[in-house]
């Protein structure tokens, strides 16, 4: 050969050297587990800064329902963003059992359209399970967080989104870059990079991490433990009406052309598929932040979601109004507000019978 | 579409087995020009506009031209099309923004608009490779293409459209005429360039670029240590960005069984600048050389002619690159550098007494200060990083150590690779596991984000 440009293999040798690969596609990721800690406790949630880690969700996933507990899904309301984790819903509900039934996994800003591919692709360990799914309104209250704009901006988890299937008027990445994502989700191995960069490279990918770090040794940094799941919103948590909020109007979006709303149906009927008995969790949303007449245009959805659910067969509860300083925003409760919801929950015969299996 | 993409995997995958199954019929060419033009089409449908005009005008130029006793008329017709249409749309915001400039100077109050057009990525590549088929057929040293879709599938045949190499007709259009036979050895040669050409271009250029661009955007920002390492940097940016896609783009060929021209050939390890030059772009450079360089006179007639030759060979090869002062600066410098090194050579000590390395190391210093002006924005910039680098202060740098370890090893690969020690990278365990390293590499920790090839704006 003449030159450099290739390190030159015969088609035997790439033979081997694409089992050789394959091999190491396979067996870090595994091997990986076994080098890196986690001992997710009773309340574990995916650290903070962490949240678009999915392979580590998939993990703590994995790992709660090996221990046989019952996942609870939703946002940051079931993450519990202005709670510490043993303040959070999974929490309460495991106190009202008095035993360590429920896993904490909710997941920082993800809206039904996340909600949909971190249950296809991330959760698939929990089907045949029992599972708590929460529905947010607060996904519909108006066309942006519906994600029905036309004009792009970022929102929170686009690599759970639909790529391909269903059109997201306010999502314009690149063809490519749908592409890889529908390609992560489908190779642990490539979830697995996401994960190293995410939980010990800031995020970053190497080459960006050693421009931040131009002297440090990425190995070291691959080598430090996961960050914990403390929460530092936790200790700003307060009720909304002393951070000086007022009433709003939200542009809630009909029911019948929300985006969100579509997506929350198919998560529903895809966890159905899967064996899962699904229990919806809807809300719960601070009314006491809406004018009279927004509250109104609100109960108006509320009841339209709670018709679909009873048409459909779905157990659910739709949570009842907390007392207005129970709440920090427009539907974070603060730990008081969960120990209520938990309650509401415990007394639910549908809860009851579907994610307990208590007979009435 | 860029080589390094998903979309451009699942591109390949439809378009080659179909290629396969086609190779032996009637619709290989059709299927090679319309898998060419989707591609292209992908990055923008309408630079298909210029690229089919251009293929039709030149085909038909040389079927006129062999009819006719006025040869040399349509020659000129032909070159004239291609350089308007490079005038147009690449040097027309050029040539406004220096018209606008002077006249502001004469205080004349008259202002050209900006032609505002879109430019066509790697039109400086297929217009030189059609200008070059148009000359030859002048000259009688190709035979005149006789079927427009043959011709068309030269011009915009997809792995070399957007940056080379700049084929000669000599070369690639036999090799459509024929059906092409595929071996498992071309797929896996192929496959070989492709593998290095992408690490290069990923794991290396993709990276660098990073610290460049930072120094480069705010020189202002930055002291010596840093530009000087910014430049070192870029210098290696470019060849891996740049060798990198051809790379690829000779290894997607050797999989069609086509063989594209060797376009790079570790050029950081020529001891002269005119090696340099049969080591670097090598399509362009023999390019220039053939159709400007000896037509100017070369070097037959005295050494001020030669020098004059040199000189406005290497400055219109800087204005080839871009539209800018910049860009005739950098051909300008390494003009001079040629004049160096060829008067070096000619002294019995510099030949003979001074080793390689040392000449080496000369050679890549003058390319790599050539480099301040061919990467800075403006000229302003370039003057500025110039004198910062010999008067600034030594600061830290914060240049990351794994560009240079990456750097040093690539550069020990050719050293080895050129030197008597090339036995130890023949054994077959050691180049398997330098392909599963880079693979590796790649899939652990390549940047993230598209990143475009340097040379598809030219």
């Amino acid at each position: 050969m003449p030159n450099s440009n290739a390190v030159w293999l015969t088609p035997r040798q790439w033979l081997v050297a694409a089992l050789g690969l394959l091999a190491l596609f396979v067996s870090a990721p595994m091997l990986w587990k076994q080098v890196e800690t986690f001992r997710p406790g009773p309340d574990y949630r995916v650290p903070y800064a962490l949240g678009s880690d999915y392979w580590l969700y998939a993990r703590h996933c994995r790992a709660a329902c090996r221990q046989g507990k019952i996942p609870v899904i939703g946002d940051s309301v079931i993450w519990g963003h202005y709670v510490r984790p043993d303040q959070t819903l999974s929490h309460c509900l495991n106190d009202a059992m008095g035993e360590n039934r429920f896993a904490n996994l909710g997941l920082d800003g993800t809206h039904p359209a996340a909600l949909g591919g971190l249950i296809e692709y991330y959760a698939r360990a929990v089907s045949g399970r029992p599972v708590v799914l929460q529905f947010n309104p607060l996904w519909m209250s108006s066309a942006k967080h519906d994600l029905q704009t036309t004009k792009e901006f970022h929102f929170n988890h686009p690599r759970l989104v639909p790529q391909f299937a269903t059109e997201i008027p306010c999502y314009k990445a690149p063809f490519s870059a749908r592409l890889g994502i529908v390609m992560e989700r489908h190779i642990p191995f490539l979830s697995w990079t996401s994960h190293l960069r995410i939980a010990y490279l800031q995020g970053m990918d190497l080459p960006a991490w050693t421009l931040e770090n131009p002297y440090g040794n990425p190995l070291a940094a691959l080598a430090r433990p996961l960050p914990e799941p403390q929460n530092v919103e936790a200790e700003k948590g307060g009720p909304w009406l002393s951070g000086g909020s007022q009433k709003r109007d939200m542009a809630w979006v009909d029911l019948d052309s929300s985006l969100q709303w579509l997506f929350f149906r198919r998560a529903v009927e895809r966890l159905r598929a899967r064996g899962n008995r699904v229990f919806v969790l809807v809300g719960p949303f601070n009314e006491h932040m809406l004018t009279a007449e927004n509250a109104t245009a609100f109960g108006t959805i509320k009841t339209q979601i709670e018709r679909w659910l009873a048409r459909n067969g779905v157990p659910h509860l739709v949570a009842a109004p907390l007392a207005s300083d129970l709440y920090a925003d427009s539907s974070h409760p603060l730990a008081e507000g969960y120990v209520l919801l938990s309650k509401q929950l415990m007394n639910d015969p549908a809860f009851q019978t579907t994610v307990l299996d208590r007979r009435q | 579409m860029l080589f390094q993409t998903w979309s451009f995997l699942i591109f390949f995958l439809v378009a080659y087995p179909l290629y396969l199954l086609v190779k032996g019929t009637k619709l290989r060419l059709p299927w090679l020009l319309a898998t060419s033009y989707a591609f292209y089409a992908w990055l923008d449908w309408r630079y298909l506009i210029p690229i089919a005009y251009v293929s039709a005008v030149d085909f038909f130029v040389v079927a006129r031209m062999a009819r006719s006793d006025r040869k040399k008329r349509w020659l000129w017709v032909s070159i004239t099309n291609s350089l308007v249409l490079l005038g147009v749309f690449k040097y027309g915001q050029f040539a406004t923004d220096n018209v606008n400039a002077l006249l502001s100077a004469l205080r004349i109050p008259l202002l050209l608009p900006a032609p505002g057009l879109l430019l066509p990525a790697g039109l400086s590549f297929y217009l030189f490779q059609s200008m070059a088929y148009v000359i030859d057929a002048y000259r009688g040293t190709v035979e005149r293409e006789t079927s427009l879709l043959r011709y068309a599938t030269f011009v915009a045949f997809f792995p070399r459209l957007l940056a080379g190499p700049i084929e000669r007709a000599g070369n690639l259009l036999p090799q459509l005429s024929r059906t092409p036979k595929i071996t498992a050895r071309d797929f896996a040669d192929g496959l070989s360039l492709f593998v290095v050409g992408l690490f290069k271009k990923v794991a290396l250029a993709n990276y660098l670029a990073l610290y460049v661009n930072k120094v480069y955007a705010a020189p202002a920002d930055f002291q010596a240590p840093a530009l000087v390492l910014a430049t070192f940097l870029f210098a290696w940016q470019i060849y891996f960005d740049f060798s990198g896609y051809t790379d690829m783009a000779r290894g997607i060929a050797a999989m069609m069984g086509i063989r594209l021209m060797l376009n790079f050939n570790n050029p950081y390890l020529a001891t002269s600048l005119g090696e340099f030059w049969s080591r670097w772009h090598i399509s362009l450079s023999s390019w220039f050389k053939d159709y400007v360089y000896i037509p100017l006179g070369g070097n037959r007639r005295g050494s001020f002619n030669t020098y004059r030759n040199i000189f406005l060979t290497m400055v219109l090869s800087g204005l080839w690159h871009g539209a800018a002062w910049t860009f005739v600066l950098w051909g300008a410098v390494h003009a001079l550098g040629r004049f160096a090194t060829r008067e070096l050579e000619r002294t019995a000590f510099y030949r003979d007494r001074v080793p390689a390395f040392v000449k080496q190391a000369f050679v890549f210093a003058i390319v790599t200060f050539a480099w301040v002006f061919f990467r800075a924005a403006t000229l302003g910039d370039a003057r500025l990083i110039v004198t910062r680098i010999f008067t600034s202060g030594l600061d830290n740098p914060l240049c990351p150590l794994l560009a240079i370890v990456l750097i040093v090893a690539v550069w020990c690969y050719q050293y080895v690779f050129d030197s008597r020690l090339r036995w130890a990278l023949e054994f077959p365990a050691v180049r398997m596991g330098l392909v599963v390293l880079m693979l590796a590499y790649l899939a652990l920790f390549a940047p993230s984000g598209e990143q475009p090839f340097i040379y598809m704006q030219f």
